[in-house]
């Protein structure tokens, strides 16, 4: 076949629409504002395991679509998010990512909230009374959060559908994990890297990539079985792939040992291998005898912050704790196997993407929804289609 | 006999300088059969001590024999130590304290600090000579960027 010229290079590929995106969707800063706007500001986020807000005074800090959230379980045993902004100066409170408080008090003139986000203290106050400005109304910015599955989700938009209605059915490969594990997080990392967050969503996304890693060509890739490999779709642009087909031989890479059964998590055996992603940046992913949750946050058009939580039995003796680090390291830790290499991929995407350099993404894979069909990136650029208004494959153009 | 200061230095060096240049084999000639590493780092977020590495000789040996066959970073990694305190830990032995930072340069020969920690080395006289049978590679930064296919 004869390589091509400039115009060539330039035409959009011969494909439907929805089967191919266009290179400024990686890169233009104006799609990425309407992101956060059109996507970011509506869906629900993952933001911790409820583990992680356990007690009364519990909280976490986060990040999400360029505003700090603070997580915690109130008095009540009630679990709120607020903006983590003071209502006066617009400071940042809660400064530490984890622990545990009684009330929330801003360092810089010691305005004080409750954990239900009221304002409760403001000193020297009567030199607003002029103003009739008063700490009634100058609570914090409550933020929708509801816990399913142990899981604590946010949504920033007041007027969200119920999460299980976001959610619907898509969560159904682990729902019975998270409920029959009493599960705690017992390894926490993050990456930043330098990628479009759907360059990285992709990789998560993309089947057909798995022969780029080692560890799968040696673990995971069955080809007798690959058409018995289902990918599943779900309203709202979630997707999940697992089942008959789905499963590892971890022994078959050297230096790493069979896993057994006996210490799978409840409800999965050894060599199972399934993955979740719920629109647009939150996944569960499980091996067996590991559960990981990954959640990441756009930091800009060419930045993306990704975070990992592995999961694990609150009841593991330090044996089954140095098994369980050991199985979550192989894939899944930064000197991992495989995480690294999708971090990698990402990146030399950006490299083309980037600067305008690389034009189109070819997403046209078809093989009846099995396999290493591309139907999980199609779904994905519906759902960013319905949201933002525009196909992927003219990011430039609303509808 | 105790161990000097200049040797426990020479062995932190070169054992740095063997993983910069990817020279896995004599890297692992500085360990004893025994050898374990280890890279440590504590979550602030979730409060707990975390392992995010841990090969004894044998595992690293066979982690080494695959790593060409991955998809890896492009560019190098440079480790800059200071050896710290050198301490006596018996007769010949010693536990060597020493910071670290791991530089990545990209082809175009960008620098960019990807890691700052300690190496917590227990070292040993053996009859080939002083000998790592034990690191912990300490880690400050918790954010790795992209990660890496090596030990640190």
């Amino acid at each position: 076949m004869p390589s091509r010229n400039a115009k060539s290079w330039a035409a959009a590929p011969a494909l439907p629409p929805t089967h191919y995106t266009q290179g400024d969707i990686y890169r233009d800063e104006a799609v990425f504002e309407e992101e956060q706007a059109r996507i970011f500001e509506k869906i629900w986020r993952l933001a911790c395991h409820e583990s992680e807000v356990a007690q009364p005074g519990d909280f976490r800090t986060l990040e999400f679509a360029g505003k700090p959230l603070v997580v915690v379980r109130g008095l009540d045993n009630v679990v709120r998010t607020f903006l983590n902004i003071c209502s006066h100066r617009g400071a940042r409170i809660v400064h530490e990512p984890a622990g545990n408080m009684k009330s929330m008090s801003c360092f810089f003139h010691l305005w004080r909230y409750d954990l239900t986000g009221a304002c409760t203290a403001i000193p020297r106050s009567e030199a607003y009374e002029t103003q009739r400005l008063d700490k009634s109304g100058l609570g914090l910015r409550e933020v929708k959060t509801e816990v399913r599955n142990k899981l604590v989700w946010v949504n920033l938009d007041d007027d969200c559908v119920p999460l299980a209605e976001y959610i619907g059915d898509a969560l159904e490969a682990f729902e019975h994990v998270l409920e029959e594990n009493d599960l705690e997080v017992f390894t926490y990392q993050q990456a930043t890297i330098d990628a479009n967050w759907k360059e990285w969503q992709e990789t998560n996304l993309d089947l057909y990539h798995e022969y780029m890693h080692v560890a799968l060509r040696k673990t995971q890739i069955d080809p007798s079985a690959m058409n018995k490999r289902e990918l599943r779709v779900y309203p709202n642009g979630h997707i999940r792939g697992g089942g008959s087909g789905y499963s590892a031989n971890y022994e078959s890479y050297d230096g790493w040992e069979k896993r057994e059964d006996s210490k799978a998590l409840r409800g999965l055996t050894a060599s199972d291998f399934r993955f979740t992603h719920i629109f647009p940046c939150s996944s569960m992913n499980a091996r067996g005898t590991v559960l990981r949750i990954s959640t990441f946050t756009p930091l800009n058009a060419h930045q993306t912050r990704i975070e990992w939580r592995g999961m694990s039995p609150k009841s593991d003796s330090p044996e089954d704790w140095e098994m369980r680090t050991e199985h979550y390291n192989q894939y899944w830790g930064p000197f991992g196997r495989n995480v690294p290499e999708d971090l990698v991929a990402a990146e030399l995407c950006e490299w083309n993407f980037g600067p305008g350099a690389a034009r189109y993404q070819i997403i046209a894979r078809e093989e009846g929804m099995r396999g290493q069909d591309d139907g999980f990136l199609r779904a994905f650029y519906q759902q960013w289609s319905t949201m933002m208004g525009r196909l992927a494959s003219q990011p430039m153009k609303s509808q | 006999m105790s161990v000097s200061r200049d040797d426990a230095a020479n062995l932190v060096s070169r054992a740095c300088t063997y993983l910069d240049e990817e020279k896995w084999s004599a890297f692992l000639g500085l360990c004893d059969p025994s050898f374990c590493y280890r890279v440590t780092v504590r979550s602030p977020e979730i409060k707990r001590e975390m392992v995010w590495f841990k090969e004894d000789y044998t595992g690293l040996e066979a982690m080494f024999s695959v790593i060409p066959e991955h998809l890896r970073r492009i560019g190098t990694l440079f480790r800059h130590t200071a050896i710290g305190s050198v301490e006596a830990a018996g007769e010949d032995s010693a536990i060597i304290r020493s910071t670290f930072q791991c530089i990545h340069t990209d082809l175009e020969g960008r620098s960019r600090m990807m890691a700052a920690g300690r190496y917590i080395d227990d070292v040993g006289s053996t009859e080939q000579g002083l000998r790592l049978f034990n690191r912990e590679t300490r880690l400050e930064t918790r954010d790795l960027g992209v990660g890496s296919h090596v030990p640190i």
